[in-house]
Parts: C-alpha cells; sequence; structure tokens
C-alpha cells in the first residue's frame, strides 16, 4: 500500500510548492531548536540556586551625610537594633549582594607571588552573624568568632588572616584533594598576603550571575567604617514583607543624619538579576510559537490548493478503487516526504546556525538530542496541519471523476 | 493603467479574501519580528553624537600586570589616576577631559525636599564643548576653576527642577558631599544613546546628575562608582596611596580634528609611555590606542549579544514568511490562470501582466508592511514591559525605522513576488481556453 | 452481470427536488456491450454514476456480478470499483504529473499485488494498446487518442470483469475515434463486459445492444443485430 515511488515521482515533477515548504520546514526547525536550546540554558541558569534564604530575605543602604554622622558607632548600633526587632531572623552588615550584580572580586592563590595566577573569587565582608544570616551550612572547620572581626577602612589594603570559603572555591583552589582538606591551609591575596581558611560553607553564589565562576565566594571577617554601607536582613520565615516596612522607619527615625534607600527584597533582586534571560526565554518561546504557526499554515494553506487543484484525479483514484482512506494516505504520506527533505536540511541547518551562534556570541553547542527531536516534533507539525486538507480531500465524491469542467 | 492594475489588485484580493489575508499576516507578522529587533539593534549601534563621532577620541594605554593581559590579550579600558592627570597636564590634544563617576548625597536647603543620593561625573570643564552638552542656564566652568579644584557644579535639568524648582539657578549653593558647591550651569534635557563617554556601569545606563570638576576626586576624597580594576596592591594605606595605585577607575576622551593631529596624539602617548618605562611602570610592550567613538562603541560591544540574536533569529523569521508568500501567491496566480490566458488571449503581453500581477504583489507587501509596523509597537511595548524602564529609549519607532520597515515589507514582498508572476505571465495564451 | 431494478436517485437543493433516475431498470449479462444513449439531463451521468458505484441511490437493487451492492459501506464499494469495474473517461482523467507506467499502476497498487505482478500487468495491458515503448512519457506528451488508450490500459490493467465508458471518443477526432472503439470492440471479443455512455448515435450503433434514456427511465431498447464495417476494419 506504500506509494512513496508515485508519490516523489509525481512530486519531483511539482517540485517549487514542495521545496518552498520543505525550506521553510527547515528554517523553522533551525530557529526552533536552537531557541529550545537557548531557553533551556537560560532557565537551567536561572533556575541556580544562590545558597541564600531568597524567599525571607532583604537589603538596604544606609548614608550617612551629616557632619555628626559616625560609621562605626552608627553600624554598631544600627545591628544591635536590627537584631532586636520582631520578625527578624537576624541581620549583618556586608559589602555586596549575592546575585545583585555589583560586588567585589579578588584572587587568591595556593602560592606567594606574583608570577603565581590566582583563582577569582568573590569577597563578602560579614561578622560572625554571616553564616546564620545568609542562611549557609559550615560543611568544615567553624565560623568566625567576634574576636575575628575587624573594622575595615575605605581604601585598606590589608586582610583579615582568616577566611571561610564555598565548597566550589575549595575545590578550585585544591582540585586533586577532598574540599574538607582545606581547612587550615593557608592560601595568598594581593599575591603575598596569608590568609588561614577556617571554614568551608555549602553554596553561595557571587553578585555576578553571568560569571563562569559564580560559585566561587569567600566570607572576611570585617565590618566596613564605610559612611555608605549596607545591612542583609533575614526575617522570619513569612514575615518579610512587614519587617521590611518596619524597619525601613526604623532606621530613618533612628538616625537622621543618613538616608536609607534601595530597600529591595532578593525575590526582586533575582528578578532584576535575571531579566535578561526571562525576557530572552519569553520572547524566544513567542516567536516559536507564532513560527510553528505561520508554518504550519503555510503547509495547510499550499496543501489546500493542492487538493483543489487535484480535485479531478482524486476523484479519478477514488473511482479507481482508492478509499477515503488511501487519499487520507496519500497526502499525508506526500506531507511526510516533504518534511523529511525539510527536517534533514533542517538538522543540517540547526549545527550550522549553532556554530555559529557559539562562534559569535559565544553560546554552548547544542547538545545532540535536540536534533533528532527537533525533526521528529517538525514531522508532526507538518502531519498534523496537512491533516485538515488530507481530509477534505478523502472526502471528495469520486463521481467527480465524470464530470467534464 | 496603474489605477487600473491597483483596482484589479483590489479586486484580486477580495475574490480570495482567505489567501490574501494569509498572505498580509505572513508578511506582517515576519516584518512585525524583525522590525522590532532591528529598531533596538539600530538604536543600540545609534552614533551617539553623529556630527562629531569621528574626531573625539578614546585614549587607552597598557598600564598592566607584566605577567598577565589586561583581558584575552587586550590592553585596559581605563586609565590609572596618574596616566589622567599626566596626560591632561601634557595638554596635547585640542580639547581634552579626564573623567570618573561617583556620588554622594545632595542635601538641599528647602527643608521640604529630603537629602538624597545623586550620581555625579568628574570631568574638565572642555567635557561640555566637546561632548555638544546643551546648556539650558550658564555654562560650564573653565579652566581656571580646573586648576584651582574651585567647587562648582553643573547640574541636569531634572536635579535642578527637584532642588530648585527648575528656576535659574546660577550663582545658588548646593550642598553634596557634605560640603558647599556653586552652581554655575543647568544642562537641557541630554542622554547620548549608547551613553559612549562611559560605558563601564551599562552602554544604556543614564547621564550622571550633576557634573563637577575632577580634581575634586582628590580634594574631597570621593568615592569611586563605576568599575575599578587592579593588578596590583596600592602601596601604602588610606585613599592617597590607592588614588595613586594601579589601578584603573578613569577614561579619557580626546578632541583631534585631523588625522594629523592623531597621528601626532600616538606619537606622544607612545613617548610618554617610553618615559615612564624608564621610571619603572609600564612593565609591558607598548601598545596604546585611540579609537574614535564607533571603534570604541565596536570595541566595547555596545549592542547586546541577546540582541544581535534575536535580530538574525528574526530575520530568518521573516525569511520563513516570505517564503510562505511565495508559496501562497503561486497557488493564487495559478488559480488564475484562466483569466491571465484570456488576458494574453485578448492582447495583454507578458509585460502587462508582469507589471498587473507586481502591483498586486506590492498592494499586498504594503498592506503587510502597514499592519507589521502595527505588530512591531506591539513588539517593542513587550520588550519594553519584558526589560523594564531602562530600555525605554531603545524601544521607540522613529520616521527612519518606520520607512525602512515599508521599504523592507514592499521589497521583500515583491523579491516573494517575482516568481510566482513571472510562472503566471508564462501560461501559454491558448492553454487555458479549452474547457480543460 | 448488472442488473438494475427499480432505481431511484433524487438530488435535492433547499428548494427543488430533481428526479434524476426514477423506477431505472436495466439488465446485462456477462459479455454484452451496451451503448447508453439519450439527450443531456436524461440521467445518463447518473446512471454511469451508480452502475460504477460512484454514487448512491435511494430506491430499488442493484446487483453487479450477483452481488447487492446497496448495503456496501465506502470502503467496501471502493474495494469493488477497483476489482470489478474499469473506468474510462470522456477526458481520459490522466494524472498529469504521472508518467504512464506510474498512471497505469494508480489502481493496481489500491489492489495490493506486489511489485513484480503489478509491472507484468501494466506492461502486458500498455503492451495491449500498443504503448509500451511510451511507458516513461507524461501524459501531456500524447496526443488524445494515445491518452485515450493509456486509459484503456490502465483499467484493463486489473483485469475487471466490467468495463464503464463514459464518453469515450468525445474529445477525439473520429479517426482516433475509431481506433479507440476497435479496440474496446476487441476486449468486448476477449468476454469483457462493456457499458458505453454516449451521446453518439453512430457510435452506439456499434455495441451490441442499444437503450435510450429519457428522463431518468429507460424508454426504448433495441438489439443491434449486426456490426457495421467500419468498426471490424
Amino acid at each position: 500500500m506504500l506509494e512513496i515511488g508515485p508519490i516523489f515521482r509525481a512530486l519531483m515533477r511539482n517540485k517549487v510548492g514542495a521545496i518552498l515548504i520543505a525550506i521553510q520546514i527547515a528554517i523553522t526547525m533551525t530557529i526552533i531548536v536552537n531557541a529550545v536550546f537557548i531557553i533551556y540554558e537560560r532557565s537551567q541558569k536561572m533556575q541556580r540556586e544562590s545558597g541564600i534564604d531568597e524567599a525571607n530575605s532583604f537589603y538596604l543602604s544606609s548614608a550617612g551625610f551629616a557632619e555628626s554622622f559616625n560609621a562605626k558607632v552608627s553600624i554598631k548600633e544600627d545591628l544591635a537594633a536590627l537584631r532586636q526587632l520582631p520578625g527578624v531572623a537576624n541581620a549583618i552588615q556586608i559589602n555586596a549582594i549575592p546575585i545583585s550584580g555589583g560586588g567585589w572580586s579578588m584572587g587568591l592563590q595556593t602560592q606567594a607571588g606574583a608570577e603565581y595566577d590566582g583563582v577569582g573569587v568573590a569577597v563578602y565582608m560579614v561578622d560572625e552573624h554571616g553564616v546564620d544570616t545568609l542562611d549557609l551550612e559550615i560543611i568544615a572547620g567553624e565560623n568566625f568568632s567576634p574576636s575575628d572581626i575587624g573594622w575595615r577602612e575605605t581604601a585598606q589594603r590589608l586582610w583579615p588572616d582568616k577566611i571561610i570559603i564555598t565548597k566550589s572555591m575549595a575545590e578550585a583552589l585544591f582540585p586533586d584533594d577532598p574540599f574538607e582538606t582545606a581547612v587550615g591551609k593557608t592560601v595568598f591575596i594581593n599575591d603575598t598576603e596569608p590568609m588561614v581558611i577556617t571554614g568551608i560553607i555549602d553554596k553561595l553564589q557571587a553578585p555576578w550571575v553571568g560569571w563562569d565562576r559564580v560559585e566561587n565566594a569567600m566570607l572576611s571577617p570585617e565590618n566596613l567604617n564605610y559612611e555608605s554601607t549596607r545591612y542583609f536582613i533575614r526575617a522570619e520565615p513569612g514575615q518579610r514583607d512587614s519587617v521590611m516596612k518596619n524597619v525601613e522607619e526604623f532606621l530613618a527615625e533612628s538616625n537622621t543624619g543618613r538616608i536609607i534607600r534601595s530597600m529591595r527584597s532578593i525575590e526582586e533582586t533575582r528578578e532584576r538579576s535575571y531579566r535578561g534571560d526571562s525576557a530572552m526565554i519569553k520572547i524566544l518561546t513567542t516567536v516559536m510559537i507564532i513560527l510553528t504557526v505561520v508554518t504550519a499554515l503555510g503547509i495547510v494553506g499550499l496543501a489546500s490548493f493542492s487538493v483543489n487543484r487535484r480535485k479531478k484525479q482524486i476523484g479519478t483514484r477514488r473511482a479507481l478503487g482508492a478509499s477515503q482512506g488511501a487519499i487520507l494516505r496519500y497526502f499525508m504520506l506526500e506531507n511526510f516526504l516533504i518534511s523529511s527533505v525539510g527536517v534533514f536540511l533542517g538538522a543540517a541547518l540547526t549545527v550550522g546556525l549553532n556554530v555559529l551562534l557559539v562562534n559569535q556570541f559565544d553560546l554552548d553547542p547544542i547538545d545532540w538530542f535536540y536534533i533528532p527531536i527537533g525533526m521528529v516534533i517538525l514531522w508532526i507539525v507538518g502531519q498534523l496541519a496537512v491533516f485538515g486538507p488530507a481530509k477534505k480531500a478523502a472526502n471528495i465524491a469520486p463521481a467527480i471523476a465524470t464530470r467534464t469542467v | 493603467m496603474f489605477s487600473y492594475y491597483l483596482r484589479l489588485a483590489f479586486k484580486s484580493i477580495r475574490r480570495n479574501p482567505i489567501l490574501s489575508a494569509l498572505m498580509v499576516a505572513a508578511i506582517a507578522l515576519g516584518i512585525g519580528s524583525s522590525m522590532t529587533t532591528i529598531t533596538v539593534n539600530y538604536l543600540m549601534s545609534a552614533n551617539p553624537i553623529p556630527e562629531k563621532s569621528d574626531v573625539l577620541y578614546h585614549v587607552q594605554v597598557d598600564s598592566w600586570d607584566p605577567h598577565n593581559a589586561f583581558n584575552d590579550d587586550d590592553i585596559p579600558n581605563q586609565l590609572t589616576w596618574t596616566e589622567a592627570t599626566n596626560l591632561m597636564a601634557a595638554n596635547k590634544a585640542m580639547r581634552q577631559t579626564a573623567m570618573a563617576k561617583t556620588g554622594g548625597i545632595i542635601e538641599p536647603s528647602d527643608q521640604d525636599v529630603k537629602p538624597f543620593e545623586a550620581s555625579a561625573r568628574l570631568a574638565f570643564g572642555d567635557f561640555f564643548s566637546m561632548f555638544n552638552v546643551p546648556f539650558l542656564f550658564g555654562s560650564s566652568w573653565d579652566a581656571e576653576a580646573d586648576q584651582n579644584r574651585s567647587q562648582v557644579i553643573v547640574l541636569t535639568k531634572r536635579i535642578n527642577e527637584q532642588v530648585f524648582g527648575g528656576v535659574n539657578s546660577v550663582g545658588e549653593t548646593l550642598s553634596m558631599f557634605g560640603t558647599n558647591f556653586r552652581v554655575v550651569g543647568v544642562l537641557d534635557d541630554w542622554q547620548p544613546m549608547p551613553k559612549f563617554y562611559d560605558v563601564n556601569n551599562g552602554a544604556f545606563d543614564e547621564s550622571e546628575e550633576v557634573f563637577i570638576p575632577f580634581f575634586l576626586k582628590e580634594e574631597l576624597e570621593l568615592p569611586n562608582w563605576g568599575n575599578t580594576n587592579c593588578w596590583k596592591s596600592p602601596e601604602g594605606e588610606g585613599f592617597k596611596a590607592f588614588l595613586r595605585s594601579e589601578c584603573i577607575n578613569f577614561q579619557m576622551w580626546v578632541e583631534l580634528p585631523t588625522q594629523n593631529d592623531k597621528a601626532e596624539y600616538l606619537d606622544f602617548l607612545n613617548s610618554y609611555v617610553s618615559e615612564q618605562k624608564d621610571l619603572g611602570r609600564f612593565p609591558r610592550p607598548i601598545q596604546n590606542r585611540l579609537s574614535n567613538v564607533m571603534e570604541w562603541m565596536e570595541d566595547q560591544e555596545v549592542v547586546a549579544d541577546d540582541a544581535q540574536i534575536m535580530l538574525w533569529l528574526s530575520l530568518m523569521f521573516l525569511l520563513v514568511c516570505l517564503l510562505n508568500t511565495i508559496g501562497l501567491l503561486l497557488a493564487k496566480f495559478t488559480g488564475k490562470a484562466a483569466e491571465i490566458g484570456l488576458r494574453r488571449a485578448v492582447g495583454a503581453s507578458k509585460g502587462d501582466l508582469f507589471f498587473q500581477h507586481l502591483v498586486e504583489t506590492a498592494l499586498i507587501g504594503l498592506l503587510g508592511g502597514v499592519f507589521g509596523l502595527l505588530l512591531a509597537l506591539v513588539g517593542l511595548e513587550g520588550i519594553k514591559s519584558l526589560y523594564g524602564e531602562f530600555v525605554r529609549d531603545l524601544a521607540a519607532l522613529d520616521f527612519t525605522m518606520v520607512l525602512v520597515g515599508l521599504v523592507l515589507a514592499l521589497v521583500s514582498s515583491i523579491a516573494a513576488g517575482l516568481y510566482p508572476t513571472w510562472r503566471a505571465c508564462n501560461i501559454a495564451p491558448a492553454s487555458q481556453l479549452k474547457s480543460q | 452481470m448488472l442488473k438494475m431494478t427499480e432505481i431511484k436517485k433524487v438530488f435535492r437543493t433547499d428548494l427543488v427536488e430533481t428526479h434524476a433516475l426514477r423506477d431505472f431498470n436495466l439488465h446485462v449479462d456477462e459479455g454484452d456491450f451496451v451503448a447508453v444513449t439519450g439527450p443531456s439531463g436524461s440521467g445518463k451521468t447518473t446512471f454511469l454514476n451508480i452502475a460504477g458505484l460512484l454514487e448512491t441511490f435511494e430506491g430499488g437493487s442493484y446487483q453487479l456480478d450477483g452481488e447487492d451492492v446497496s448495503h456496501l459501506n465506502d470502503k467496501q464499494r471502493s474495494q469493488m470499483r477497483n476489482e470489478k469495474i474499469g473506468f474510462i473517461f470522456q477526458s481520459f482523467n490522466l494524472i498529469p504529473d504521472l508518467d504512464l507506467f506510474d498512471n497505469v499502476d494508480v489502481p493496481l497498487r489500491y489492489r495490493g499485488f506486489n511489485a513484480p505482478e503489478r509491472r507484468k500487468r501494466i506492461e502486458q495491458s500498455l503492451d495491449l494498446v500498443g504503448l509500451a515503448n511510451r511507458m516513461k512519457h507524461l501524459p501531456s506528451q500524447l496526443s488524445g487518442g494515445q491518452q485515450q488508450r493509456v486509459a484503456i490500459a490502465r483499467a484493463l490493467a486489473g483485469e475487471p470483469r466490467f468495463l464503464l465508458a463514459d464518453e469515450p471518443t468525445g474529445n477525439l477526432d473520429s479517426k482516433m475515434a475509431n481506433s479507440v472503439m476497435s479496440l474496446l470492440q476487441d476486449i468486448n471479443d476477449r468476454g469483457t463486459t462493456i457499458v458505453m455512455v454516449t451521446h453518439d448515435q453512430e457510435l452506439a450503433r456499434q455495441a451490441k445492444r442499444n437503450i435510450y434514456v429519457r428522463d431518468g427511465k429507460v424508454s426504448e431498447l433495441h438489439e443491434v443485430s449486426e456490426l457495421p464495417d467500419a468498426v471490424t476494419a
């Protein structure tokens, strides 16, 4: 019953329409498969966890301006008061906010000297409450003690002698050893300044979500004697929004020699940091849907036209003994042949576009299995699109064969 | 004859409303999506200062680490304080300005207006004339103010409205960074797109809110905003040591009217770096660069990758829509074979028929273009809502874009119509007159 | 072979009912060659469509080769057309995109023959109509008479018991018409039953038997006693 031979030969005598559809399918597949791949990569990126309690945390900036403003005093008072506020789980002063886009990076190296390369690391300056406030887990070594915490002056060059690093950072520094063994080891900052690793935390992302080493972070036991500073606050579960309001009012009233600004929840920060990615996902999804509809409509249009043109031929086939099913199969099979040319061409174009994107925009090379999946999907789209016109063809009355016009 | 063809085209479109609507829709979708992305790319890659873009040069010298290049074999994109001040002191260009970004708290004298934080640009007086910055009131500060480290300030229109209610505030006093400034000028609306003179915090960031003399950085110990990169830690503690370190946080632009001026300035840079090498600095091979505005935009890749990817994809989308249109036109014109045969039989030449059908195709293209532009407006609104307010100025159709959209629609639909039209016109006059 | 009793066929539009056939009776014996004539609108084509199982009918009964067809579904009717009936159309109805080989192949595919069997039958039937050397030609490369001979080859390839011809020479000049007609007579001589619908009395006379249709009824029958010379020539 398979009549691939005659269908193919008939198609070859009427190439243009078929080629148009095949190219459309090929380009559609190229766009869709690459778009799905980009969407998948972006959503994977967006789903990475920052390591902090995103749902309950927020932060704000405090900038002192008055002559009388004393940063050290103000920070001590603020933190003591914030930690007492109802609904606040814990609060710290911090120099940068994870996944917010702005922060401080340094290089750590295992051997002293300018000639050795360092491993990039995001620096978070926190006191002994940092681990609890950021909701981190110490998986090796220990937390800072209050006596470890020093004051960092503006433009200070020297660093504390203890740090806590993430597991990923430990693995980046000592790739050959289990991460636990990093505790107690000495690393160097600014080429030659030694620091001892006293603890390892499970996970904490850097401020820069696009950085390829986003899991590399360290905690430095410091408060900052800066007039403009940030507080990071973790609320009790479910109380974030009311706590945010209270904290803002409280800080604004407690000291009028400074302004409170840029208060933002981590959830909003995540939304802002990944806005480009989520926009890209939405745009590509829209493009994919519209494109599929356009291609499907194109197939419907050309198939309807070809059914209309071949009415008499269909009637004749019916007269010669074709059942309705045979006519339906004829058009489905014809479309399958056209789609096959399209999807194989599409497979080549998909790889081509991906190579281009990899070279031009540093995208990742596509995983091979996207291509067969894309081919199957386009085959299905073609079959679904042609089903209507094919059904119409099958319903053409055989008596049309004896009509003379 | 043209109006006759136009009438025929309208009739033909009405006779096949679904097929015609499909074609218009296909072209409209293709044009809509590509115009959306073309507009974003066009605005991102726009020349922010077309009248002077090829005489303004961004200055780069390679002051980086002897062991590692700044970034993938490239030279640093900013200058150290030392270079910024030395090159300014040399005064070798027609106009020049070193600059940096900072910010602080403004305390309005009006008690009703709360203190607020504002971004500030540290620059030399030449900044305003170099970049054709328009003034609403007053003017730039002079070279003397630069050297004397005078506490003078230029406000943007918005800050002037916020603090002084929009009146001419020249001569008034403004309190910022905990000290007093004398207002010397108020800018008119000014927002170069992209913000070419400093793309460090985003090429489409807003311009700073106030402008003050460069040396106040040192005088008032103003913080670094924008990016700071170091390859070596400062030698010594405190603000001064940090300022004199090898950390880069400063930009410099020079105005060089002729190629000869440019060559001379490059020579000067090379000899400057040689002198510095004698002092034990600049451990890397001499590599200095002057980039004009558009070269610098290219170098800094201000057009976002995502925007370019979307542009490519949407052009492919347009191609699919055009292939679709070709197919539908073929179907439509083949359906008109009898009419074409008849017209040929009664004496229409191939040229007549070709023109007649081209008019029809162009009409469909134009309709598609108009709807496509409407879709592009929707698409740009969508981009605004997805990316937020900061792309506001990157998602607006201007007259050029409307024209580009219509021409694109017309050209692409006519291109799509050529083959079907050619095929239709090659129908033999007699073949369609028989009953079969 | 073909037995129609009291066949009724009504065409309905919103306003009018047209009785295309009323109480139509016809018996055709195996091996017969019947010409059906009648003026336009007499019901000739409706008869042809019903006889060829291309259309259904409202009343009466129709037995084809001993089988009552009124209860067959679409699929069974398709199968019956395929196996028992060969069609010859006025405008040949060859498929323009297929060469002669593939055209003759069409009904054989639906029959489900295997490839060697199909090839054998295609070659035989094209040989019979004298076009075996043109197998790879397209219909548009042939004259009208040649095209109709291909159509006849297509009708014969499945070795049907019953051949239905609808104005088989209507689109041909007289010389070609004669050659096609003599081909049909040859086929009839080999035992295939033929029913031919035509408005051409001249042509009808060359059949073994003539019936005349008027207002949807068989109104007149006469036997053809002897074959005219022109046909045997």
